[in-house]
């Protein structure tokens, strides 16, 4: 059963994957280019039975990774869309634009890991203080935080 | 005041506050008002608002939003009042001591006169811990 | 009656110590029935005076920009209230001659006036958790006076429109408690909804509610204010039962057994009240609304009507 639907969505949506990572039954990692990614997402989003979860953002060696993952519910299995932004200008479309589902979280993506969103409709603070400084990204690798912040409140 | 003094470890009416706390402390301390532990046979109870409070029951590490408001609470609790550090994380931050959303530990922003440690405390080691309150407060 | 003697009823018997020491006893009754309701322990007896001497050593914090005035005569207001009332009634049920003309009308509106105190304690707070409370609670007391009233009408009806508390005891002495016929049945069953709202106990005590408003209308209070709203609530707990007893469900009487009869129904009272407690959850304010003017009110609108016809 999940074999059809992922054959269906591999023959739709062609040259736009990159790559199809099967990792088990339930678990499918289409990596795709940033320019495809909403294009992809709008797709996915239309098949019938299909919702947005959550997505998740990651300081790696290659750049940032983002994944949106999709819950395929009815067919009990998660399809993960990897997208990586380069390290000097990480820039990629905005899903809230099509799914009013990502917006907090690409609003926390912003402010924990420094990717803009192109088109997110309100790029405001969600979890940082207020008086936290701007430009310090926590969640990239090292301690970006060292020596810019008071420990005292 | 002596006379007051025991009333008041008669009757420690608590209120929890969560600083940031993962909240497995907070549910432990729901545990301690079932039939297994009834904490009520010492006569606590749990309140609604921090003025009626006799102890403040703060767990979680402290990250920067809550911290600020946790002084305020402590301000605004009547005293002769007993401050409790729940968790590994309340008595000093535990593992998160380094970690980008933390200020100093609980006992330097408010003068703490219990800790319980552990993650969670098992309920024995809360009731310990509360009954040790309770007499540093009789004197 | 001297004024000696009648300040002695005020402060000793059936006054304030009596009314305090008894109602404080009560409200461990309630509390331990609650625990061995959830199969709990439950605090030692005398946990209502420790709760009580406890708050009176802690100390008074007055919000900035609150009205000194109505903030702390609040629970002087409500105390005094509640003691006066407590003491007509129960000299209206141990020595009935002595009553005297309209004392049950007083005593209604005596029995309003802690609501009005717990009232303006939360508007006087300057919170805006305490001005929700307060405004709770004026829908409360919109809703479970008017079947209280028409409660109270059927004895008087009954009885051959008699306003005396004292004259009503002796009629029940003389004929049987009103509870016996069908419209005194129906007001009892009104009158003990009525005592839930009145108490302030759930599933009516908006004005209170704890994980909801934080305290509600009291939530700016501490130390011996607090102290004394929570004496009256508790003194409550004898006041308002004593009334229901003394107009609607017989009395003390005047020998011993009935003496044990009426303390028994008292009990039975407080009992059913801690079990309504423990079996429901918090309504919304407007579900109280409509409950007390549909159904309770309708209700007491058919006992006075068959007290009329004459059931």
């Amino acid at each position: 059963m999940q074999e059809a639907v992922l054959n269906k969505l591999t023959e739709d949506l062609g040259p736009k994957l990159k790559k199809v990572f099967r990792k088990s039954k339930r678990r499918v990692y289409l990596d795709v280019e940033p320019d495809n990614v909403l294009d992809v997402a709008r797709h996915i989003l239309g098949i019938d039975g299909v919702r947005f979860a959550i997505a998740t953002g990651i300081d790696t060696p290659s750049g940032f990774e983002v994944l949106y993952h999709f819950d395929f519910d009815k067919d009990d299995m998660v399809v993960s869309v990897r997208v990586l932004a380069n390290r000097e200008n990480p820039t990629l479309p905005s899903v809230a634009t099509i799914s009013k589902a990502a917006d907090w979280v690409e609003r926390e993506m912003r402010e924990l890991l420094g990717i803009n969103f192109e088109g997110h409709p309100d790029m405001r603070r969600l979890l940082l203080p207020d008086d936290w400084p701007d430009g310090v990204y926590p969640l990239r690798r090292g301690k970006p935080w060292e020596g810019k912040v008071e420990k005292k409140i | 005041m002596g006379f007051l003094l025991k009333m008041l470890a008669k009757s420690p009416w608590v209120f929890h506050l969560s600083c940031g706390s993962c909240n497995n402390c907070d549910i432990e301390i729901l545990d301690l008002l079932t039939p297994r532990f009834d904490v009520e046979r010492f006569g606590a109870l749990l309140v609604g608002s921090e003025r009626h409070a006799d102890a403040l029951l703060v767990t979680g590490a402290m990250n920067r939003k809550s911290a600020k408001r946790l002084k305020t609470v402590y301000e605004q609790t009547a005293k002769p009042c007993l401050v409790i550090a729940f968790g590994a994380c309340a008595s000093g931050q535990g593992i998160f001591r380094d970690s980008y959303p933390m200020t100093v530990p609980l006992d330097e922003i408010i003068p703490v006169d219990v800790y319980i440690p552990g993650c969670p405390p098992k309920p024995e080691a809360m009731i310990a811990g509360i009954i040790k309150g309770l007499q540093k407060l009789k004197g | 009656m001297s004024i000696g003697h009648a300040v002695l009823l005020f402060l000793i018997f059936p006054g304030f110590l009596f009314t305090a020491v008894l109602g404080l006893f009560v409200s461990w009754v309630d509390r331990k029935v609650t625990a061995r309701v959830q199969f709990r322990v439950g605090p030692p007896f005398y946990q209502g005076f420790a709760d009580f001497f406890k708050l009176l050593g802690k100390e008074t914090i007055m919000p900035t920009g609150a009205s000194r005035l109505f903030f702390l005569g609040a629970p002087l207001m409500g105390l005094a209230a509640v003691t006066l009332a407590s003491t007509i009634l129960i000299a209206g049920m141990v020595w009935p001659n002595q009553s005297f003309a309209g004392d049950l009308i007083v005593v209604f509106c005596l029995l309003a006036m802690p609501s009005l105190a717990m009232i303006m304690g939360g508007a006087a707070s300057k919170n805006a958790f305490a001005s929700l409370g307060a405004s709770r609670e004026m829908k409360l007391v919109l809703s479970y006076e008017l079947p209280l009233i028409l409660a109270i009408l059927v004895p008087v009806i009954q009885s051959g429109w008699r306003l005396r508390i004292g004259e009503l005891v002796n009629y029940q002495v003389a004929h049987g408690s009103f509870a016996w016929s069908v419209s005194g049945a129906i007001a009892l069953l009104v009158s003990i909804l009525c005592l839930q709202g009145k108490l302030g106990l759930v599933p009516f005590d908006q004005a209170e509610a704890e994980t909801e408003i934080m305290g509600g209308a009291l939530i700016e209070y501490s130390g011996p204010p607090l102290a004394m709203f929570k004496l009256q609530k508790a003194m409550m707990l004898v006041a308002m039962p004593a009334f229901i007893l003394a107009v609607l469900w017989g009395g003390l009487g005047n020998s011993i057994s009935s003496f044990i009869l009426g303390l028994a129904k008292y009990l039975i009272m407080i009992v059913l009240v801690t079990l309504i407690r423990n079996t429901n959850p918090r309504v919304r304010i407007d579900q109280v609304m409509k409950f007390f003017w549909g159904v309770v009110s309708v209700s007491g609108v058919l006992a006075v009507i068959s007290a009329a016809v004459g059931f």
